[in-house]
């Protein structure tokens, strides 16, 4: 009985840790490609006429402190809104597509790691079916890139790529 | 002509380099020569996997960063000529200014002010993003590219681009999460809800094709 | 000499690309190097047996051409002088490393991943062994012409790739074509060492 209770318990102890240790229930999960970085993409509205505005918020983003003045010394405007926007990773192996809107896109295709933290990649901006530019380009942490579109309602369309982490 | 010798005989058959009659005669000697003819046999067999195992085109790695490279060098090598020309012509001038009385006060303060760029940390150069090359397909579009220091920002500007329909409208989505499906080559995209909103796949050119059309 | 790519109908010539080229027409330029850099970079690789180094002295060869467009006459095709250009600057990357080097090129020294035979031929419809033998085969090769001092490589290069008549070949180097045809069978007689075992069971 000495015995036996102590080897019961262990046996238990390990049966409970054997349960513990089981692989959880498999849960379906898509495939994780290897990305060398993030992306945040914005299609973004710049007008003088506030008329003009669709009712987007002002672009902003908690990594690009004024935005919305940022983009003023660039394009002159006094309104700028937000269209759309897409958080994405850039895959290794894949193309990755930027999509804040079906009107004007962005397909990026990663080229690695370049130094100070950077990712070199070939970009395409798209409109529809028609490919607008292409790009070989490096982005950088804390460096948007501002690209400059369309004319729209006499005010125009602005692409901002930005390299959230690698 | 000096007769060629039998090691110029054997890689002159081989490679095709004898007219009629030289190759009629050698064609006899294979015959009386068996360890001739095995040797260029073998010589023979050898050349021909030599072509087939050396490609006269191999497909270049990064092919479009091959172009691009080159085109950015090029860009480089211009400016570079532009500036040593620009120097050369202006090399006289700065030399008369230096005989004049006021250029010591001058040269101080130039002195002065490099000193406090060359004190000052490393050129944000390299930490800025930076648009190597560009291509624009419509040659009414011109794509302009440079470092705005005040919006601390790189901006490539496409001007003559068509202008949108001004009674188009023009939405957007706000998608956090994509998957991609590689066997189906297409890509589905979902909002801020985890509804799917998109699906990028390609037509037969290659070209995206996103769906459900706006 | 070497042939220039046939161009479709609807193709620009290169005669009309260079022209441009030469009035400081980038994009003409840049079809050019996309309509003739994959023969460059062979040329270059199979030489140079080392991928990163080809891929440089390649883009050195468009480089350099560009430079020099100024001085081509039209006289002999564009794909011919760039070549003689390629060449050139790849021979002479050669042979400095060579003089750099401690003596006779060695397979040791020069490094190459792959079978690049393998890569550029399509193999979808080998059976696996036979494309796995090919690849080796392929490999074997590329080991045994890295072992080829600079001269014997050239030659080997200019008449199996290029297919170079024994004139162009005296022509590019330059030298007499004795000389030619005694590299050549230098170059095989040292190959079929190498590669004895293959050859000997293939017979």
């Amino acid at each position: 009985m000495k015995v036996f209770l102590p080897v019961l318990g262990l046996l238990f102890c390990a049966a409970t840790v054997c349960a513990q240790e089981a692989p959880p229930q498999a849960v379906m999960t898509s495939v994780k490609h290897a990305t060398d970085g993030h992306v945040w993409g914005a299609l973004i509205f710049a007008t003088n006429d506030s008329e003009k505005l669709t009712g987007g918020k002002e672009p902003e983003h908690a990594d690009l402190p004024k935005l919305h003045e940022r983009l003023a010394k660039v394009f002159p405007f006094k309104h700028f809104e937000v269209l759309g926007q897409h958080r994405q990773d850039i895959f290794r192996e894949y193309e990755s597509w930027i999509v804040p809107s079906q009107d004007l896109f962005m397909k990026i295709d990663s080229k690695g790691p370049a130094e100070k933290d950077g990712l070199n990649l070939h970009l395409q901006v798209w409109r529809r079916h028609q490919v607008l530019v292409k790009s070989d380009a490096i982005l950088r942490k804390d460096s948007p890139l501002f690209i400059g579109g369309p004319p729209w309602k006499n005010g125009r369309l602005i692409f901002v790529v930005y390299l959230e982490r690698t | 002509m000096k007769h060629p010798s039998e090691e110029h005989d054997l890689i002159r058959w081989i490679d095709g380099e004898m007219n009629e009659t030289e190759r009629a005669t050698f064609e006899e000697r294979l015959k009386l020569e068996p360890a001739l003819a095995t040797e260029a046999q073998k010589m023979r067999s050898l050349s021909a996997s030599l072509r087939s195992h050396m490609p006269a085109e191999i497909r270049v790695p990064h092919a479009d960063y091959f172009n691009t490279q080159i085109e950015v060098r090029i860009t480089q090598m211009a400016l570079d000529d532009a500036r040593s020309k620009q120097a050369a012509t202006s090399w006289s001038a700065m030399f008369q200014w230096l005989t004049q009385p006021w250029f010591a006060l001058v040269g101080a303060a130039a002195l002065a002010v490099l000193g406090f760029f060359l004190l000052q940390p490393a050129s944000a150069d390299d930490s800025e993003s930076m648009i190597l090359s560009s291509y624009t397909p419509n040659l009414r579009v011109q794509a302009r590219t440079y470092h705005d220091h005040e919006a601390d920002a790189t901006v490539l500007m496409l001007d003559g681009l068509d202008a949108m329909p001004a009674d188009k409208h023009i939405s957007g989505v706000n998608i956090q999460r994509s998957e991609m499906e590689p066997e189906l080559a297409s890509t589905t995209m979902y909002d801020e809800k985890g509804a799917a909103v998109f699906m990028i796949s390609h037509d037969s050119l290659g070209n995206p094709l996103i769906s459900p059309e706006g | 000499m070497p042939a220039a790519a046939s161009t479709d109908p609807g193709e620009v010539s290169d005669l009309d690309l260079v022209k441009r080229s030469q009035a400081g027409d980038t994009r003409a330029f840049d079809v050019l190097v996309t309509r003739y850099r994959g023969r460059i970079y062979a040329m270059t690789y199979h030489l140079i047996q080392n991928e990163t180094e080809a891929w440089d002295l390649a883009q050195e060869a468009f480089i350099k051409a560009w430079r020099a467009l100024p001085t081509f006459k039209h006289d002999a095709g564009f794909y011919t002088w760039l070549y003689r250009i390629a060449h050139n600057v790849s021979y002479d990357w050669l042979r400095k490393k060579k003089i750099q080097g401690d003596g006779e090129f060695d397979d040791e020294r020069v490094e190459h991943r792959i079978a690049v035979g393998a890569e550029a031929t399509p193999h979808g419809d080998l059976a696996p062994d036979t494309a796995l033998r090919n690849a080796e085969l392929g490999q074997r090769i590329q080991a045994a012409i890295a072992t080829l001092s600079p001269e014997h490589r050239q030659v080997i290069v200019l008449r199996e790739v290029e297919g170079l008549a024994y004139e162009e070949i005296a022509a590019l180097i330059p030298c007499s074509l004795g000389t030619v045809m005694s590299r050549l069978f230098y170059a095989r007689k040292k190959l079929q060492e190498q590669l004895h075992d293959v050859y000997e069971t293939s017979l």
